[in-house]
């Protein structure tokens, strides 16, 4: 009867510490959370604004530039906003997650949106930088002129408002990576 | 007399009564752990089969790409008339890419295998899903990218002086095209095996 009980206290303890370490995973979490809501609302922002006007025009070529004109810009910067929203909206369930002990359903719907937020972010990044690529060098074979050459800051802005949204891709993949081993943990 | 040799009895009965409980209660634990283990199969199961179906998906994908060559029947001194997966490197990108998706999902396979023998282990299933989620980024944005192109191939835009090239090469559109449809398949497949490893992974 005495080893069991003894047997009792310290599994109690291996609870206690590891609902410590839960603890901070899901702290860790609601960090990362607030990085990435900042380098996405960051990208969107920074895309939204370029507006580029040269000085000088002929009666053929268009001489203004804005993330309108193309596409997969205006698709990048949708994406961003909405998976910005997203992220602000989760810090409430993650703020959950460091309160309350038995987190299970809500870690799963979390791993879940998680996901679907990540498929959408790559895919407005990945087109947007497709396009840059486009933008940068042209392409010989199809005729396709390197716009980069005559509208330098836009360029430079549309290539520098990637950067952040592939940082927020690579938290939100250790986003999921944290959530999933606090799901797995016993405790 | 009797009645009371069966009093005495009463404390020996109980002693081993007690002794008797431990195996009990360690026959109900066991029995808890294959009922939560069944449906876990269950779900190994499903993970296997969609592993299969996103590696034909995903083989689909870069093998359409990859042959997409065409070769217009004419010429003229100003335009190219062939066209292959080779003049835009996001598309090169993209055979790459998908490539690696299939591989990794055929390497995957034995990880699954494991988890369907042992479905109470969580350190196959993290590891699956946290491998998943990297070839799900990739995926996607190679997807997404050759998305992109292939949009730009069939408008054009006019702001920016590009012509759409699907009006001459409608062959190697629509290859290209098929492509990224089947990538896009290969995507949601992905998302469906990390939600599937998600749910696996709870502890009841």
């Amino acid at each position: 009867m005495k080893s069991g009980q003894a047997e009792i206290m310290e599994t109690s303890k291996g609870i206690q510490k590891s609902g410590l370490m839960s603890r901070r995973i899901a702290i860790l979490e609601f960090i990362l959370r607030i990085v990435a809501f900042f380098n996405t609302i960051g990208s969107a922002i920074l895309m939204g604004t370029t507006h580029e006007t040269l000085p000088f025009f002929t009666q053929f070529i268009r001489f203004q530039a804005e993330y309108n004109d193309l596409p997969a810009l205006s698709f990048f910067v949708v994406a961003n906003a909405v998976v910005s929203g997203y992220l602000i909206l989760s810090l409430t369930l993650a703020f959950v997650h460091i309160v309350k002990s038995k987190t299970q359903s809500t870690r799963v719907l979390l791993i879940v949106l998680d996901v679907v937020m990540l498929g959408l972010l790559t895919a407005g990044a990945s087109s947007a930088a497709a396009i840059v690529y486009l933008a940068h060098n042209g392409n010989n074979k199809t005729n396709w002129f390197a716009i980069c050459q005559q509208f330098n800051s836009f360029c430079e802005r549309i290539s520098g408002s990637l950067i952040g949204s592939f940082i927020a891709v690579v938290l939100l993949i250790l986003l999921i990576l944290l959530s999933a081993i606090a799901l797995s943990r016993r405790h | 007399m009797k009645n009371e040799s069966a009093t005495i009895d009463v404390p020996a009965e109980s002693s081993s009564a007690m002794k008797g409980k431990a195996p009990l209660i360690g026959l109900a634990r066991d029995h808890a752990t294959t009922g939560s283990g069944g449906y876990k199969r269950g779900l190994s199961i499903f993970d296997f089969l969609l592993r299969l179906a996103a590696i034909v998906a995903a083989l689909a994908a870069a093998a359409t790409m990859g042959t997409s060559d065409e070769t217009l029947p004419f010429f003229t001194q100003f335009l190219q008339f062939e066209a292959s997966y080779d003049d835009l490197p996001t598309f090169q990108f993209f055979v790459i890419a998908m490539a690696i998706v299939a591989g990794y999902l055929v390497l995957s396979l034995p990880f699954s295998v494991i988890t369907i023998v042992r479905p109470l282990a969580t350190a196959p299933r993290l590891l699956l899903l946290v491998l998943d989620t990297a070839a799900l980024a990739l995926n996607t944005a190679a997807a997404s990218s050759a998305a992109a192109i292939s949009y730009l191939a069939h408008n054009g835009n006019q702001n920016t002086n590009w012509l759409s090239i699907c009006q001459q090469f409608g062959d190697f559109c629509q290859k290209s095209s098929g492509a990224v449809v089947s990538a896009f398949v290969s995507v949601v497949f992905f998302t469906i095996l990390i939600v599937l490893s998600g749910v696996a992974l709870k502890r009841p």
